[in-house]
């Protein structure tokens, strides 16, 4: 896929008369320290993919600044030579987002590590976009505060793609997503300019640029600097572990604790097999035999906590659980949790690569959609495993496959795409929290008719003309799409019928 | 509140067909629907002759609360809305200023505003999650969704709310709901305005169930809301007075009928700041809302002097009673440029509620 | 990951197990977040995932040049990525391979190979070492100008604190201990204390005086097969002991514990050694570990609430086969043990590391000591030789194997 974005590509710069890699690398060098400026193979190789490594392509440079007048001169010398360039934190993200382009230049954040002010007055910390997620909370943590967003990747992944992709986590049912978590950005424009978005205030005039640039999947502008909001720590947060024999049950339970009125800070499943690898690495205790396990967590005050805790208890029990395990002290809970946060690349114990989906579906459908789900995996002959935010019915289907056998991505990727089909056909989205990036492009035009598709790019235009940032992401051109064949979803007509669970 | 709901009409094609002939004619729309929050942001171009009218366009489309999900019809009246919600114990959590019996939900997220519970529960923009709205070549274009999260696309129905109209007329929107508050009680304490703020930081560092903290006139109101076992706790552990009418004193600050808000000519203005700024040096009267990041001073010193003194901490001043212009707190160049781009992107004729934005 | 390593390469063993671990690694970057140059430099290639794909390209038939030779060079081998993976990637060991492949077609300036020449077959003997330990001392006043940084890596003159290794009365129970090729002349108290501290709970431990250096030099300087024969000759040397009766092999240097722990792996394919290389394995532990399940109720309150900074080893915390149990060791003497933030960071002794990368060793070093310090503590304690002499040449605060505490 990576050949096809960066041949339409390629053919639209040689169109347009774009400068060699030679003319570049000597504007750029002239600009800024050398060995800030990787150019050869040797170097770059390593840029060629982000945490989706089923997508490659080598960037023709990459630069590692480490000052934001560095990244506009970048952007200044990319502007001019009309040069695409796209932007990487710590390239943990699931969608491509950060796939380099071979006629591009790769612009890596991940110098920019550092916790700039931390505003105990105004609970905020200014923190510069390398900055790891778990590390905010770390560097507040004597203070009582964190930062509430909490991808899995959070021990790695950088606040600027947190923003980028507008992530999530597993407390973001109560505690909100990025956009709801940050008050103010620097960004670079893609001529080179600064500009603040948001403010230090709760709002701004005009309109709500922080709300469209989060999760713009860097086609906007260049992060340089995050305002991001920090909140006290409870004063008790209690896990239950709850395990089911039967999914549907698990389903069930889901909304039937939402119902309840409890919002639970974390309300996460994962089915036999991601129970079964996490297990083997982390040793958090979940039952393996179980076919789907509930991670239910509730926090506040400690009556708060014992009062909720009751009610998930009586819920869960009422759902038909087999075993309900809470957490004893912190340091359980912290077990409990390492499992699912350790879930993702834990599958690499199981096989050697999988294929993370992310659709986000009405919580009601979550059965139905399991039970699809499996349906599809004995039809494509590929294991899933699910790990997922049950409480926001954001699903993380994990199909697993060996890039090393021909043809067994390029089943994988029709097995993804038609469970992001599944999830649009239960009105729901193809992606919840990691992004469109390359991955998703296509079932775009799946979730999207073309005037929503051309509003997109009309959007994009008013911020970059030229579509020198991150071209060939996150919304897929209309010619895409009719190469692609797929039509937008209307009254659930989709490819696969037979595989359809009404 | 009343118990006769507005009845349920899908006016979409009218609407759509009204703006797209606009177009053809490049002919500037007022749109109008309850006129209850018309006072806020720069008035509409006198050259926009022509009314498009929401109101009729009406109704709540699907509503299940296991989903914690709303979508209605933009000319929906508030009211209606929220008596729905209750009537399942949820509630916009954002607690909406109504300025009047008129007010839509349409109008509600197209002026963006919130109530005391903003700092604490999260701004109108928050909860919107997915929206329909018609451009301004008269497409009728449907953007986020009905799901907690949704990250397929630029998130134009965020965009929408504070808009005011001038990107695309709302047609329905989405908003996540919450579970009322199982108990609630406010407690007063006697405070000069620093240590308001002094306090209003306090209290904010620790897991305190607070939902809204105001202070005028010498008393510093907190509303603890929450399970009843933490409302006790945090009432006991921070003390004060109790305050026996709370309901109707916070629906009196939210809708602005206390004195503070009626009284006098001078202009009223809000500023809008980072909550723990100290007190800017104005004459006037002063009120802290939202845990001192939105602030009300009835004044008559100059807008200028105002914004400045706004401005000093990282935030801006908006007029909200008085004749000077622009209301609102004026765009930096950079921000003008993007603010005209992004609005012709959206409504490249430039008919949707021209001016309002002021850019 | 998908691999597409070079023919020439897939039939032999370094190939099929730099296929395996490739294989594990699904490029996730969670590696990233506790490599110590990363965190420093934030450059890919200076990072776990980065050396792997640097690594990879040169198993799938890319030339390497001095710039792969540099980024693997300037990784501290702290494994610290390991205990962070959760697809269970040997880092490590690929690491080894992949420096060995680099090294073989990367010729490096004569200056460098002199250095490495020289850490070989000096540092890794006990007696040469000593010798260059008492010459140090006795050029120090000389060493100024390019040569000023070398005083850095002379450890102080230590006044011996105790009985020798003859004194100490013979018991039933015999553990044998490792001497080591650094330890003796820079840190002889280390062996002394462990010596005393072991003779009150009733266990003798001995040395066999024909085993040498554990390996750990050579292995990291991409010199696997001296690593081997060491690792024989010490093995042979054990091995009449173990025969009798000796309960395990305990190390006082994390850092050569480590090494010893994979001679089961390192000899696999020796049939000669295979099974007696994994009993070594096997009854390899870290002091704090075999401590740990003494009763030490019989030491007291030795601490008296003196104010420790625990600086775990990297060796102790990552390797697998070794276990740390010093911090509730020390607590349980009496000892306060002072908050360290970023303990799990390593502080660039690394080893030779301190040596060939001077420059970013002494950046970690800076940042362990603020945060060592910043618990204002009377003692900072570690579990390694190497650490030890790292820290202690750039700060006040005495530096101790946490051994002498007790003993």
């Amino acid at each position: 896929m990576s050949d096809v974005i960066s041949g339409e590509r390629a053919a639209a710069l040689d169109a347009d008369g774009a400068a060699s890699k030679a003319t570049l690398v000597a504007a750029l060098t002239a600009a800024l320290p050398h060995d800030i400026v990787l150019t050869d193979e040797e170097s770059l190789r390593p840029f060629e993919c982000d945490g989706l490594s089923a997508y490659r392509a080598l960037p023709m440079i990459a630069v590692l600044p480490a000052t934001v007048a560095q990244v506009q001169t970048v952007m200044r010398i990319c502007h001019a030579h009309d040069t695409p360039v796209v932007a990487r934190g710590a390239g943990t993200g699931l969608s491509g987002g950060a796939l380099p382009l071979e006629k591009g230049v790769l612009l890596s954040l991940a110098k920019f590590n550092r916790i700039v002010d931390i505003d105990t007055d105004n609970l905020r910390a200014t923190v510069q976009p390398g900055v790891r997620n778990l590390a905010i909370s770390e560097a507040v943590d004597h203070l009582g505060l964190y930062y509430a967003p909490d991808p899995s990747s959070q021990i790695a992944c950088s606040i600027g793609g947190n923003v980028a992709e507008n992530s999530g986590g597993v407390h973001c049912l109560k505690y909100g997503l990025t956009t709801h978590n940050i008050v103010r950005l620097e960004i670079v424009t893609v001529e080179g300019e600064r500009l603040t978005i948001g403010s230090d205030a709760l709002d701004t005039p005009g309109y709500d640029l922080l709300a469209l640039m989060t999760g713009s999947e860097g086609l906007l502008g260049v992060i340089v600097e995050i305002v991001v909001k920090l909140l006290p720590k409870p004063e008790l947060a209690r896990v239950a572990l709850i395990a089911f024999d039967d999914l549907r049950a698990a389903g069930n339970a889901v909304a039937d604790i939402i119902k309840a009125g409890i919002i639970p800070a974390g309300l996460e499943m994962l089915d036999s097999p991601a129970i079964v690898a996490t297990e083997a690495f982390v040793h958090a205790g979940y039952p393996t035999d179980a076919t789907a396990i509930l991670l239910c967590e509730v926090d506040g005050t400690t009556a708060e906590v014992d009062e909720d805790m009751a009610r998930v208890q009586a819920v869960a029990e009422a759902s038909g659980a087999t075993e309900i395990r809470v957490s004893r002290d912190d340091a359980e809970r912290a077990l409990f949790w390492a499992g699912r946060k350790a879930a993702f690349p834990a599958m690499g114990r199981i096989s050697p690569d999988y294929y993370c989906m992310d659709g986000t579906i009405p919580r009601a459908a979550l059965s139905d959609v399991l039970i699809g789900i499996a349906e599809l995996s004995e039809h494509y002959g590929q294991r899933v495993a699910n790990v997922f935010h049950a409480g926001d019915g954001n699903l993380h289907p994990l199909i697993l496959y060996d890039a090393n056998q021909p043809g067994e991505l390029e089943r994988t990727e029709a097995f993804g795409g038609a469970i992001c089909e599944l999830c649009l056909k239960h009105g729901g989205t193809i992606t919840g929290e990691h992004g469109v990036g390359v991955e998703k492009i296509d079932q775009m035009c799946v979730q999207f008719p073309t005037a929503e598709l051309q509003q997109f790019h009309a959007v994009k235009a008013a911020f970059d003309e030229k579509t020198l940032l991150n071209p060939g992401k996150a919304v897929p051109t209309l010619h895409r799409c009719a190469e692609f064949g797929a039509m937008h979803v209307h009254n659930g007509a989709l490819p696969f019928p037979e595989l359809e669970r009404l | 509140m009343s118990t006769t709901r507005q009845p349920s009409e899908d006016r979409t094609e009218a609407i759509a067909a009204q703006v797209e002939d606009a177009y053809q004619r490049a002919a500037p729309l007022r749109i109008v629907a309850g006129q209850s929050k018309s006072f806020l942001g720069e008035p509409v171009a006198e050259a926009a002759t022509e009314t498009l009218a929401v109101h009729a366009h009406s109704g709540v489309v699907s509503y299940d609360p296991g989903e914690l999900i709303i979508t209605a019809r933009a000319g929906t009246p508030l009211r209606d809305i929220e008596a729905v919600l209750a009537e399942n114990h949820q509630r916009l959590a954002f607690e909406p200023p109504h300025y009047g019996p008129t007010a839509t939900l349409g109008g509600t997220i197209a002026t963006g505003v919130s109530g005391p519970a903003r700092p604490y529960a999260g701004a109108a923009r928050d909860f919107v999650l997915g929206c329909r709205i018609v451009n301004g070549r008269g497409q009728v274009l449907r953007f986020g969704g009905e799901v907690m999260k949704n990250v397929a696309g630029y998130d134009l129905s965020r965009l929408m709310a504070g808009a005011h109209g001038t990107l695309g007329v709302l047609l329905e929107i989405s908003l996540k709901v919450l579970p009322s508050p199982r108990a609630q009680l406010t407690q007063v304490f006697e405070h000069e305005a620093p240590e308001a703020l002094a306090a209003f930081s306090a209290w904010a560092a620790r897991p305190w169930p607070i939902s809204g903290a105001y202070w005028e006139a010498g008393r510093t109101h907190l509303r603890l809301s929450g399970a009843q076992a933490s409302v006790d706790a945090a009432r006991d552990a921070l003390g004060g007075e109790p305050l026996d009418e709370d309901q109707s004193f916070w629906s009196g600050l939210r809708e602005h009928e206390r004195d503070f808000f009626k009284r006098g000519d001078m202009p009223l203005w809000r500023i809008s700041c980072a909550p723990a700024s100290p007190m800017a040096k104005l004459s006037g009267t002063w009120s802290l809302d939202w845990g001192g990041a939105q602030r009300w001073l009835v004044s008559d010193a100059p807008a200028e002097t105002v914004r400045e003194a706004a401005a000093t901490h990282g935030g801006h001043a908006t007029l909200y009673r008085g004749h000077d212009k622009p209301r609102q707190h004026p765009l930096s160049a950079a921000h003008v440029a993007v603010h005209r781009r992004l609005k012709a992107a959206m409504d490249p004729a430039g008919i949707l509620n021209p001016g309002r934005i002021g850019v | 990951m998908q691999t597409a390593i070079i023919e020439s390469l897939r039939e032999t063993t370094d190939g099929q197990e730099a296929e395996r671990i490739l294989r594990a690694c699904t490029h996730c970057g969670f590696c990233t977040a506790t490599c110590p140059t990363y965190q420093l430099t934030g450059d890919e290639r200076d990072s776990p995932r980065g050396r792997i794909y640097l690594i990879k390209q040169t198993l799938e038939g890319a030339e390497p040049t001095a710039r792969t030779q540099f980024h693997l060079d300037r990784c501290l081998t702290c494994r610290a990525c390991e205990t962070t993976c959760p697809s269970g990637v040997e880092y490590a060991r690929l690491a080894d391979i992949g420096r060995g492949l680099v090294d073989s077609q990367v010729e490096r300036p004569p200056r460098e190979r002199a250095i490495r020449w020289g850490l070989r077959h000096i540092v890794a003997h006990r007696r040469r070492f000593a010798f260059l330990v008492a010459l140090g001392r006795a050029m120090s006043p000389l060493l100024v100008g390019r040569l000023a940084p070398l005083r850095d890596k002379i450890p102080p003159r230590r006044t011996s604190t105790g009985q020798d290794s003859h004194s100490t009365t013979a018991h039933p129970r015999r553990m044998l201990m490792l001497q080591g090729c650094v330890q003796p002349s820079a840190a002889p108290n280390t062996n002394a204390a462990a010596r005393r501290v072991f003779d009150r709970l009733g266990i003798s431990l001995i040395e066999a005086e024909t085993a040498g250096c554990c390996g750990a030099l050579h292995q990291h300087l991409s010199h696997r097969e001296t690593a081997r024969e060491q690792a024989r000759r010490n093995i042979d040397a054990w091995w009449p002991y173990i025969a009798d009766g000796a309960e395990a092999l305990v190390m006082t240097a994390s850092g050569c514990g480590a090494q010893v722990a994979e001679y089961g792996h390192l000899l696999r394919d020796d049939p000669a050694y295979a099974d007696k290389a994994a009993r070594v394995t096997e009854l390899t532990h870290d002091v704090s570990d075999i401590l740990a399940k003494q009763d030490l109720s019989g030491l007291g309150d030795i601490g008296t609430g003196r104010r420790v900074a625990y600086h775990p080893p990297c060796t102790l915390q990552n390797a697998p086969g070794l276990h740390d149990h010093v911090a509730a060791i020390l607590a349980q003497a009496g000892f306060k043990l002072t908050h360290v933030g970023d303990a799990h960071l390593c502080c660039g002794s690394a080893g030779s590391y301190s040596i060939l990368q001077p420059e970013m060793a002494g950046e970690l070093r800076r940042h362990k000591l603020d945060n060592l310090e910043s618990g204002t503590p009377d003692v900072i304690a570690t579990a390694n030789i190497g650490c030890q002499l790292h820290l202690e040449a750039a700060t006040g605060v005495p530096v101790r194997h946490w051994i002498e505490l007790l003993a």
